[in-house]
């Protein structure tokens, strides 16, 4: 019943091909992309989600898979970015919350949108996984390496470092935030959780 | 099951069959290159091994051929003896009589070794170049050999440790399909989950049972690295060893060897005193030292036993005191075995006094910490001029753990048994709020008593371990854990069965979180938090 949910939640724009949740390895994903208009050149392919009311956006080769958030349970004492582990198909693996990582402020609850489904990305280091939050249906984007700003000027102002984030790319109206989930996995961030 | 001894004279004849292979192919090769002293000094090795051998395990008629023929090497290898036709032909004979006998060595009927031969190899032997008695000629018996393989196989331990998770993981899906099966209430399904219950549980010993090690592969390292350190030590030291023939996992047993090697040395240079010391003690001038193993349950104790000078209690409280592990009016009354305790304390080490005086403490910490890795306990006493024992309490397997089930704050959790006293439900009335902690008098003994929910779940600012009406219910579930010496009674919302676990270490970056010592999947596909009795207990000592 929860796929019937995750139909509806889709909202197909111009330019942004929709996500159909894959359970597994993202071949759907793959499968995707009528975008002719973008030739020859370099291209990138995007999984963009929302936090806060901004939108970001990783490269797909960091991620694994797209799937309903399964039960997580909470761990005591951990930061509170940390929701806590799940089983994903025998893996257990911790669910990260990036909005509250980069104090990001929750943005309201959209009508239409049960706040109780929400979506993980399972994010693929080089020798472990990590599960993302998001609340809405995350979706697939294919756009041209040149559109991804790589230096903006306003980085050196934010709170998330720099180098978390890849660049800016500017689709339509929107400003996407493209960040290396790899970096932000780092060890220097993993730090952060031995704190204590 | 098979014998021990059995299974010794399997791997002594699967070794011995190795050798025989290999000096078949050295010799063969020496017969063309006889210059060669790179295979005449393996040939000479091989041979010696297989003496050294035949002859521990009581294969006399091996053992003896075996030196015959390395004699008649080592002659050669002098030039005292021609490596010549004739020559080779006995020695060639005598390395076909050595398989015959090791082949035959489980027949009933004994096989008795060639009495020409025994003679020809002893004029080759006796006569030195002296080739003018004849070599008598023997019956080739060994002209149609069978060929065959050993019973035998080296394995990476590698390989056995994947399969080992792979078994964890079998029974996590196992204990799911049972879980299942009864909920479905279908039959068949009930029928063919319980063999597969079965088929897992054996599986599982088998698996584990394959990777068990004698300790005797350590214990018999110490006789020599004993002796080295008491030379240099000047001290007199009688090593006794008990307990050779228990079995442990082969890398529980890696994991201890530095941490046993550590004791040792501690226990010959600081424990036991020299010889003069020893006689102005009226103690014998030889120091005694009790390497020992034995089954306790599932659990492999080791201990470690000298009869030295003992750990001085005054001086570990005078320095727990000073490095401020504790009060110095509390010092003064903590049991003994608390006091034993501090030793443990990273940096402990460091105090100066303590390795002067009594000479303790040097890493103690890390040798605690490995064994905290495995899921044992050390446990350490001492006499003031008796001496002093250590004792470990070691899991016979990593991955299968017996443990204990319980809920808190609607998480489930688990306790290995290795670390629970007991389990007890008190009246809140039992518990007495002193100072900012619980405690509660168990058969005699008054415990320090924790609220699990307020330890993990308060707010850290607001949190107050000493708060009686935080309390939920009056009958209150107290799982008492130990740790160091020390006693430390959890209270926990709901009380479940023992159960074997299959603890799953945690991915990183959770790896670093020291409280969780893993989690593991329960029947219901739910996630089980496995508490680290070591660092829950530091932690709520920090939070004190």
């Amino acid at each position: 019943m929860a796929k019937q949910k995750k139909e509806e939640a889709i909202a197909p724009e111009e330019n942004i091909n929709t996500l159909p949740v894959p359970a597994t390895n993202g071949n759907t994903v793959a499968e995707q992309s009528k975008a002719q208009e973008v030739v020859k050149e370099e291209n990138v392919h995007l999984i963009v989600f929302k936090l806060g009311d901004e939108h970001y956006a990783i490269k797909i080769d960091q991620v694994k898979e797209v799937t309903l958030t399964p039960i997580i349970t909470r761990m005591p004492r951990t930061p509170d970015f940390v929701q806590g582990v799940a089983n994903i198909r025998g893996d257990i693996i911790a669910i990260v919350d990036l909005e509250k990582r980069f104090n990001i402020r929750p943005a309201a609850v959209t009508e239409g949108l049960n706040p109780n489904v929400t979506y993980t990305l399972v994010i693929e280091a080089k020798d472990y996984s990590i599960g993302v939050v998001v609340k809405e249906v995350p979706q697939s984007l294919n756009l041209s390496m040149s559109r991804i700003d790589r230096a903006p000027s306003f980085l050196q102002d934010t709170n998330i470092k720099e180098n978390y984030i890849e660049g800016i790319a500017k689709v339509d109206n929107r400003l996407i935030i493209v960040l290396d989930m790899l970096r932000i996995l780092s060890s220097d961030e993993i730090k952060q959780l031995t704190g204590k | 099951m098979k014998s021990r001894e059995q299974e010794y004279k399997e791997i002594f004849i699967a070794e011995a069959l190795e050798y025989y292979d290999s000096l078949n192919r050295h010799i063969s090769e020496l017969e063309k290159q006889p210059q060669d002293d790179r295979i005449l000094a393996e040939i000479f090795r091989l041979l010696h091994n297989l003496k050294a051998n035949a002859k521990a395990i009581g294969y006399l008629q091996i053992s003896d051929i075996s030196h015959k023929l390395e004699t008649a090497f080592s002659l050669i290898r002098n030039k005292e003896l021609n490596f010549s036709d004739e020559v080779v032909t006995v020695l060639f004979d005598g390395i076909d009589m050595l398989g015959d006998l090791i082949t035959n060595v489980d027949n009933p009927v004994p096989v008795e070794p060639d009495p020409v031969l025994l003679r020809n190899l002893d004029i080759i032997v006796d006569s030195l170049s002296d080739s003018a008695i004849e070599l008598a000629k023997i019956q080739k018996y060994s002209s149609s050999k069978n060929l065959s393989l050993s019973d035998l196989i080296y394995i990476q331990i590698k390989k056995l440790d994947h399969m080992l998770n792979l078994v964890g993981e079998l029974i996590i899906d196992r204990d799911r399909i049972i879980s299942l099966s009864r909920e479905l209430n279908n039959d068949d399904l009930k029928v063919v989950s319980s063999h597969l219950y079965r088929i897992t549980e054996e599986l599982q010993y088998s698996v584990m049972d394959a990777r068990l090690v004698n300790i005797g592969t350590l214990f018999n390292k110490f006789p020599r690295i004993v002796r080295d350190i008491a030379s240099a030590e000047q001290k007199d030291i009688y090593l006794k060893i008990i307990g050779q023939d228990i079995q442990i996992d082969r890398n529980i047993l890696q994991i201890i060897t530095d941490s046993l090697l550590h004791l040792v040395r501690n226990a010959i240079t600081h424990g036991i005193e020299l010889p003069k010391e020893r006689e102005k003690a009226n103690k014998p001038r030889a120091g005694s030292l009790v390497l020992s193993a034995r089954n306790e349950r599932d659990n492999v104790i080791i201990k470690l036993e000298d009869d030295g000078r003992g750990i001085d209690l005054k001086q570990v409280r005078k320095t727990a005191v000073r490095n401020k592990l504790v009060a110095p009016d509390i010092a003064e009354d903590l049991p003994d075995s608390e006091v034993l305790s501090f030793l443990f304390e990273p940096g402990f080490s460091t105090a100066k006094e303590v390795t002067e005086f009594s000479g303790r403490g040097v890493g103690l910490d890390v040798v605690k910490n490995a064994i905290d890795s495995i899921g044992g306990r050390l446990h350490i006493d001492s006499i003031s001029g008796e001496g002093t024992t250590f004792a470990m309490q070691l899991p016979t397997s990593i991955a299968v753990k017996g443990a204990l089930l319980f809920e808190v704050d609607s998480i489930f959790y688990a306790i290995p048994l290795i670390h629970t006293e007991q389990v007890i439900a008190l009246d809140k009335d039992e518990l007495h709020e002193v100072g900012d902690v619980m405690v509660a008098d168990l058969k005699g003994e008054t415990v320090t008593v924790v609220y699990l929910n307020e330890l993990l779940n308060a707010d850290e600012a607001t949190i107050n371990l000493g708060d009686k009406t935080r309390l939920q219910g009056q009958i209150q579930n107290i799982v008492v854990v130990s740790y160091n010496n020390r006693k430390l009674g959890l209270i926990v919302d709901k009380l479940y069965r023992q159960q074997d676990i299959v603890v799953k270490p945690l991915n990183k970056p959770l790896d670093k979180i020291d409280l969780y010592g893993g989690v593991t999947l329960l029947g219901t596909g739910k996630v089980c938090l496995v508490l680290d009795v070591p660092a829950i207990t530091r932690y709520f000592i920090h939070r004190r």
